[in-house]
């Protein structure tokens, strides 16, 4: 996980937290010996309104705060290294070529037959990015390599019978 | 239950929109459609559920399926689950849900429903048997085109007969918003308006935010009604461009010739694929909306805002599809743009889920709730309903579908979503109604909620496994996971189990309240004879017990005689995928054997390692350690056999030509021969 998705999960997992404990007050609250009245319920059903508003607003700074973490129009530069790669069922075409650590790699991907998906796994496990290659289209994605190493390809978009073994790798170099 | 009906009466003596119960004949239709609908769809859990487990348990070890079954029982899964159980069962209870707001089919409406039950039982039937007997394995969402690229596991008439059942599938859907428009639109509301458009309108909700328009009161329609009408009105624009394409997909099958663009035939599949799963979510609100106030004592507590959501939710639901393909932008497509504006769209669908939650826990809240088995299987479902809520917020950021995209992540938020939050209504509305349904009392309270507390504690077990191993990025769709994950998955595994065993409990309650054993039990007074069930659902029921019994049996049966027989072994990257490509490579050639060739096996070395042979094959030589394809130091092939594999390909392995010259193709197939 990179750390916007860090941050995301935790917070995630926060709201989550606080939601159970306020079901669990609700739910405690039928066992009560208090109940409402008719005009707390009628004033309960125009507050609802406020909660539309409190909902909106949350929304909408949810929505500033996450819309300009997005992968696209990325570009590579002058300097990038482009590697075109073809998958096709099931496997990764890679040009045997290293890569170079610490300059950008413009990955020019590409479909011979169904929707693959291009993920980058460092060799410990961790996923670094993925995208779709759609068949007749060539979809690029700008990534830099901070480290040398071997990293895994898996394809994560469901290709068929060895979809789970379509696996390659990628050298990053000094 | 009849105590909550004074509220519900007296709200309709003021209300332009009848709420009394149908009854008599028109009762009577309802509650035999339901029923009909409902059972069936309990039965279509059974099988699909055993495909679940079976599936879990294929990739912790515990009973390796071949890939190919792994993928067709997989698909199967998908859609029988949720289209053939869930979606099928919600559909059945909107007729009981109109029923009891006053809202009686008519006889059009009552054709209608009884062609969408035949139809749905006939498409899921079909997609069963291309999966199981065909194994058609392209994945519920049967992504454009892999219908025709089966690896050499399914044919063309296979993949025209599923395009043909799914087909039937949506027809059904398309159907039952008919049925459900032609009850909603009909005498109910002829009170309200003579206009049809009006109607439609006040059955939107419409009447709450602007009543001088669109109706004659503050409170022109039931809640419940709302939903189902928004739902039956979106389905329809949902499901009729994809009903062309599956026509595509049938012409295709027969002639390859014909085809569509991927990229639009995706965009396609989403348009029908987000509003489907409203087609779960918006009729089971309508359960809400009927139940939750009932047995709070007390009416719906909502605000005329509620109309606004209503609102939001019909046109929002069939712009948000583009969702589902945050990560792909091919170059030169607007594709990108798309995306961007659908995340806040699909935030503003948050909006529907707040208020709707907001008005059912107020409704709960200080109440004096009648905590049975229904009534705690309603609550329990709301929790879900919050929690995948709130999972499916962060989802619809792209930011944090880059990272969660097809994994487990996405396979634990939507078993909380349907699973849990639809199938606890499903389960609750069954407990709530399935005594009035058969006119008998339900067999055991006691064992209902056993049975409603360990479905929830499994499932939300379940689902946290996957989601936690979703973000340590394990994919989804995968019949061997990477064996980083294998801790996760084994663990799981009585979690599952026990699962599918706990709703054994569900049929055992169904079988005897059908059969009239509660009666026995409360020893109700004399005078009221229990009624018989008919043979036919009598059978079906054992048939659906035996089925669920057979399976814990046969899983604990299976493991007990693999660990007892033969020790452990951990070599499971040695799949059946090998056992389904080696004849390609191991049948005998005919004799004829390519000219003497010129084929250079140093330069081959390059072609082997450059084109992707490594990446599937094991050859000593060029260091290669593939497992899809053949070990090719095993294998030993002749030059000619390569040269035909590397050109024609066979099974999975694909066809070089295109890409390779026949030079480099001598070449490689020299190297291999070489290299022996």
């Amino acid at each position: 996980m990179g750390r916007t998705a860090t941050i995301i999960a935790v917070s995630y997992t926060i709201v989550c937290a606080v939601a159970i404990v306020l079901l669990a007050v609700i739910a405690a609250s039928t066992r009560g010996r208090r109940t409402l009245d008719e005009g707390a319920l009628e004033r309960l059903g125009e507050r609802e309104r406020t909660w539309f508003a409190i909902v909106v607003v949350l929304l909408v700074a949810l929505l500033f705060a996450t819309i300009f973490f997005t992968p696209y129009g990325r570009s590579a530069g002058p300097d990038a290294q482009v590697e075109k790669i073809e998958g096709l069922q099931f496997a990764w075409l890679v040009p045997g070529k290293p890569l170079e650590a610490g300059r950008p790699v413009e990955f020019r991907l590409t479909s011979r037959d169904v929707s693959h998906g291009f993920a980058v796994y460092t060799s410990r496990g961790r996923l670094l990015f993925q995208v779709q290659v759609t068949p007749g289209k060539t979809q690029t994605y700008v990534y830099t390599f901070k480290r040398p190493g071997t990293y895994k390809i898996i394809c994560l978009e469901y290709c068929g019978l060895d979809h789970a073994r379509m696996q390659s790798r990628l050298t990053v170099v000094k | 239950m009849s105590e909550a009906l004074p509220i519900e009466a007296a709200a309709g003596a003021h209300a332009a929109g009848a709420a009394e119960p149908v009854v008599g004949a028109e009762r009577e239709r309802a509650r035999r459609l339901t029923l009909r609908y409902l059972l069936s769809a309990t039965a279509i859990l059974g099988v699909a559920g055993i495909f679940g487990v079976m599936m879990r348990d294929s990739q912790a070890d515990v009973g390796r399926l071949p890939d190919a079954w792994f993928y067709a029982l997989m698909t199967a899964h998908g859609l029988g689950a949720f289209v053939g159980w869930a979606a099928f069962a919600v559909m059945g209870l909107s007729y009981w849900v109109l029923a009891q707001v006053g809202f009686p089919l008519r006889r059009l409406g009552s054709a209608l429903a009884e062609a969408t039950w035949w139809l749905m039982i006939a498409g899921v039937a079909g997609i069963v048997v291309t999966c199981v007997g065909f194994r058609y394995g392209g994945s519920w969402v049967f992504l454009y085109p892999i219908s025709f690229h089966s690896a050499g596991v399914w044919g063309r008439w296979t993949a025209f007969f599923f395009s043909f059942s799914v087909l039937l599938v949506g027809l059904s859907i398309v159907t039952w918003c008919l049925s459900v428009l032609d009850t909603v639109l009909g005498p109910a509301l002829h009170a309200v308006s003579k206009n049809v458009f009006n109607r439609l309108g006040v059955a939107m909700g419409f009447g709450y935010a602007a009543p001088k328009r669109f109706a004659t009161n503050s409170r022109p329609v039931p809640y419940a009604v709302i939903p189902l009408t928004v739902i039956a009105v979106d389905m329809i624009i949902a499901t009729l461009p994809l009903a062309i394409l599956l026509v595509e997909m049938m012409i295709q099958s027969l002639t390859p010739s014909v085809h569509v663009d991927p990229l639009l035939a995706k965009n396609v599949l989403w348009w029908f694929g987000h509003p489907v799963v409203y087609l779960l979510l918006f009729p089971a609100v309508a359960v809400y909306y009927l139940l939750v106030p009932r047995y709070a004592g007390r009416q719906l507590v909502a605000g005329n805002v509620i109309a606004v959501a209503w609102a939001i939710a019909v046109t929002a639901n069939v712009l948000v599809w583009a969702h589902h393909i945050y990560i792909d932008y091919p170059q030169g497509s607007p594709q990108a743009a798309l995306n961007v504006a659908m995340q806040p769209v699909t935030f503003s669908l948050t909006v529907v889920s707040a208020l709707s939650l907001y008005s059912l826990f107020f409704t709960m809240y200080r109440s004096r709730f009648q905590w049975n088995a229904a009534a705690t299987a309603l609550f329990l479902g709301l929790v879900s309903w919050l929690l995948s809520g709130l999972s499916g917020v962060v989802n619809a950021t792209i930011a944090f579908d880059a990272v969660i995209h097809n994994t487990l992540w996405i396979v634990g938020h939507f078993h909380q979503m349907a699973l849990l939050n639809i199938g606890l209504v499903i389960i609750g509305a069954t407990y709530a109604w399935l005594p009035e349904l058969v006119d008998k009392p339900l067999y055991s309270e006691a064992m209902a909620k056993w049975h409603v507390w360990l479905t929830f504690l499994l499932a939300t077990a379940n689902s946290a496994v996957w989601l936690y191993q979703g973000l340590l990025g394990a994919p989804r769709r995968f019949a061997v996971l990477p064996h980083e994950y294998d801790g996760a998955t084994q663990a799981a595994i009585p979690i599952t189990i026990a699962l599918g065993a706990a709703q054994l409990l569900f049929a055992w309650n169904i079988v005897a309240t059908v059969r009239g054993k509660g009666v026995e039990r409360a020893a109700r007074p004399a005078g009221r004879a229990p009624r018989r069930l008919s043979d036919v659902a009598a059978e079906a029921l054992i048939v659906l017990l035996a089925i669920g019994l057979s399976v814990p049996a046969g899983v604990v049966g299976w493991v007990v005689g693999r660990y007892a027989v033969t020790p452990r072994t951990r070599t499971v990257t040695v799949s059946a995928a090998n056992q389904t490509t080696a004849p390609a490579s191991t049948g005998t050639l005919p004799a004829t054997t390519a000219a003497s060739g010129g084929g250079d096996p140093a330069a081959g070395k390059g072609v082997f390692t450059s084109a992707g042979c490594a990446g599937c094959h094991t050859l000593k030589a060029a260091g290669s350690v593939g497992t899809v394809g053949p070990n090719l130091d095993q294998v030993q092939p002749s030059r000619a056999l390569v040269i035909d594999r590397v050109t024609h390909g066979k099974g999975a392995m694909p066809s070089f030509a295109g890409q390779l010259s026949a030079q480099q193709i001598e070449d490689v197939a020299a190297y291999v021969v070489a290299s022996r």
